[in-house]
């Protein structure tokens, strides 16, 4: 997952992107208003977090003009004030959730975790397409009740693939998703992930989960599965 | 011109100088107007008595004025200031009154029948001169033409005139002085009540009076009372900003105290990283919850009037959006328009936790209802199907925002500041079973904070 941090506080954006770092998200980081919107624009992305009270641009004005570009990223607004009326504007400028200074990183990582779920369409933490099974909170993966043993880098990969399962993914945008910029991005590297992801999910190869579309990427085939 | 006092004096001065000047120069041009007409009138009386004492000459070819027929004595004595004289169509002069002692100019032509007046300087003297053109029948009944001109010396006219205007303008300045006394002193007595306002800001300046205690005229009472309802907010604001940042250093001593236990310790240990956490939590709610309290200001009289529907519309879609997950059937009835006089942050705020709340701990429901009660009462009930809350949970929630959950983020806190802000505001909040099952919060807003629908 790929996340942009917008935060004038240096020590605070550097917490935030260490625990980022640290769940396995590649993240951009702007400390300006007009900077953080120069990334939501140029860099596609999964989730942002956008401090209210930045420099330049507000966070405000920041997610007011991204939602008027028709970018559809979901926001989780950061504010020292807790007051509801902070909490409303930002709300209702289009973030779709706020912390209020000081917060948990725990409290964070779920926010942003339920934020990314819900912008695929996924409603419960456990992302289902049957038999496959995964736990976004505890970050585990079933199969047929049976745990797997993945790397979190192949973690990334699956779960990457199911939020979005039915659709295309190219190669680049699992790279972009998937790596920061200073590492190493050659897509020879996602070839050998998935050639893993699917002996480990289907080493019978009778589920087929994963199908290889010639130039276009990848797609999870699985059927999704909402849970009641 | 910074005062108003001698923008006053020095408008009224202006007006009023002008004012008189006009006046006099009106009312001396009338008197003049009024003077030469009598002048002219009394010269028209002497030439009618004159005429009257016209008669044939001997030869009866000719006209003269009998002197023994005039009854005018000025006439009679000689350089007495009046004089008349007859000329003939040729102006041959046919008489003169006794009275003419020098040669007067010759008269200008005038149409028969025609009074001519003017003024006239001769012999570095100033005279009225009438002239009026007769026809009369000579002893052959032949009409023969004649000019009858009198002249009256013009000094006495010019030196009633200037005692006229001597005793015109002394008059004037007298009654314009006497008059700018006045409405100086009409000034004077109008802006005192100002001047005490100015002593009555001093003295509240300088902490002797908490307020305006004179009373004052009618217009400048609403002045005088707002500035009290203003300086008693900002007295009780000054008073909870005291009281929070005492409570708050208060309050932020135990957790310090814990803190300050630690950093002692030899050594740390997870369980003290744990501790660490626990007073850092609470330090954080602390001053949350007294940062809150110090910003609400109850703004009661002043306050322009909010509508309550659109601000639930606007937290109800804001929790839409946190609480999407949850998918909260939300039942709500509301009137299109409620109005409110209240600050809309604090009405926000209210409103923003009571809802949070009923989002947060409910199983899948929500109901909101707004009614309009007697005597303009508003009252709002939000019910949710959760567990709700005992008797004993409400007091320590109220008693400054101690948690029941640790998990759910500043759930006492909200309440606590919901219940600081509605007391401020004198809403009587009300705490029950929800026929739902959860918790029934209603909050009753009296006629001083609703606004009449009409």
């Amino acid at each position: 997952m790929r996340a942009i941090v917008i935060e004038d506080d240096l020590v605070i954006q550097g917490q935030i992107i260490d625990r980022l770092k640290k769940e396995g998200f590649a993240v951009d980081s702007a400390d300006n208003g007009s900077e953080g919107l120069y990334l939501l624009e140029e860099y596609p992305s999964d989730v942002a977090i956008i401090d209210l009270g930045l420099p330049e641009l507000s966070g405000l004005e920041v997610i007011n003009s991204i939602r008027k570009q028709g970018n559809n990223i979901p926001i989780l607004i950061l504010t020292a004030r807790g007051r509801w009326q902070d909490k409303v504007q930002g709300l209702d400028a289009g973030a779709d959730d706020y912390l209020v200074k000081p917060f948990h990183h725990e409290e964070m990582m779920a926010r942003i975790r339920v934020l990314i779920r819900r912008a695929s369409g996924w409603s419960d933490s456990r992302i289902v397409c049957s038999p496959v099974i995964l736990d976004t909170s505890s970050q585990r993966t079933y199969v047929d009740e049976r745990e797997l043993n993945l790397t979190a880098f192949e973690y990334k990969v699956l779960e990457y693939l199911m939020l979005h399962a039915g659709e295309v993914i190219s190669k680049t945008v699992l790279t972009e998703h998937l790596y920061d910029d200073e590492a190493d991005n050659d897509s020879n590297v996602i070839e050998v992930f998935i050639r893993r992801l699917r002996q480990k999910l289907d080493p019978d190869e009778s589920l087929q989960p994963i199908e290889t579309l010639r130039g276009r990427g990848y797609r999870f085939n699985l059927a999704r599965v909402e849970q009641t | 011109m910074q005062s108003i006092k001698s923008r006053l004096t020095f408008v009224s001065m202006i007006v009023l100088v002008l004012f008189m000047i006009l006046t006099a120069i009106a009312l001396e041009r009338a008197v003049v107007k009024r003077a030469l007409q009598a002048e002219e009138d009394k010269l028209q009386v002497l030439i009618y008595s004159l005429l009257a004492a016209v008669d044939r000459n001997q030869t009866g070819m000719s006209i003269t004025v009998s002197d023994d027929r005039l009854f005018e004595s000025s006439l009679m004595t000689i350089d007495s200031g009046l004089y008349a004289m007859l000329y003939n169509t040729n102006k041959d002069e046919l008489w003169r009154s006794r009275s003419t002692s020098i040669r007067f100019p010759g008269v200008s032509v005038v149409a028969l029948g025609d009074w001519q007046f003017s003024s006239q300087e001769f012999a570095q003297k100033t005279y009225f001169q009438l002239v009026f053109a007769i026809q009369w029948p000579d002893i052959k009944d032949k009409l023969q033409r004649y000019d009858v001109v009198v002249w009256r010396e013009a000094s006495d006219y010019f030196q009633q005139l200037d005692r006229f205007r001597q005793t015109l303008w002394a008059w004037l300045i007298v009654t314009t002085v006497l008059l700018l006394v006045l409405m100086y002193l009409v000034m004077m007595w109008s802006l005192r009540p100002l001047k005490i306002v100015g002593r009555e800001i001093k003295a509240i300046e300088d902490r002797k009076q908490s307020g305006f205690e004179h009373s004052y005229p009618r217009e400048i009472t609403p002045l005088t009372e707002n500035l009290n309802i203003l300086l008693g907010r900002e007295q009780y604001r000054q008073q909870r900003y005291r009281n929070a940042m005492d409570d708050l250093a208060h309050s932020l001593k135990t957790p310090l105290a814990v803190l300050s236990g630690i950093s002692d310790a030899e050594k740390s240990s997870r369980i003290d990283m744990a501790t660490l956490r626990e007073q850092v939590d609470r330090m954080n709610q602390i001053v949350s919850y007294q940062l809150q309290k110090a910003s609400n200001i109850a703004g009661l009289q002043i306050s322009k009037p909010i509508d309550l529907t659109q601000i639930i519309k606007k937290i109800l879609a804001a929790m839409e959006k946190v609480y999407r997950d949850k998918s909260v059937q939300v039942e709500s009835s509301l009137p299109p328009t409620i109005m409110l006089r209240m600050d809309e942050s604090d009405c926000l705020e209210v409103i923003g936790n009571l809802l949070d709340n009923a989002f947060k701990y409910c199983r899948g429901k929500v109901v909101i209802v707004v009614d309009r009660g007697d005597n303009e009462e508003i009252q709002l009930t939000i019910e949710d199907d959760g567990q709700g809350l005992r008797q004993q949970q409400v007091e320590k929630i109220l008693n400054r925002g101690t948690r029941l959950d640790e998990t759910s983020e500043g759930q006492g806190i909200g309440l606590a500041v919901v219940a600081d802000i509605v007391n401020s505001y004198k809403i009587e909040m009300a705490f029950g079973r929800s026929v739902l099952g959860g918790l029934r919060i209603t909050l009753l807003f009296k006629q001083s904070v609703s606004v009449s629908a009409g």
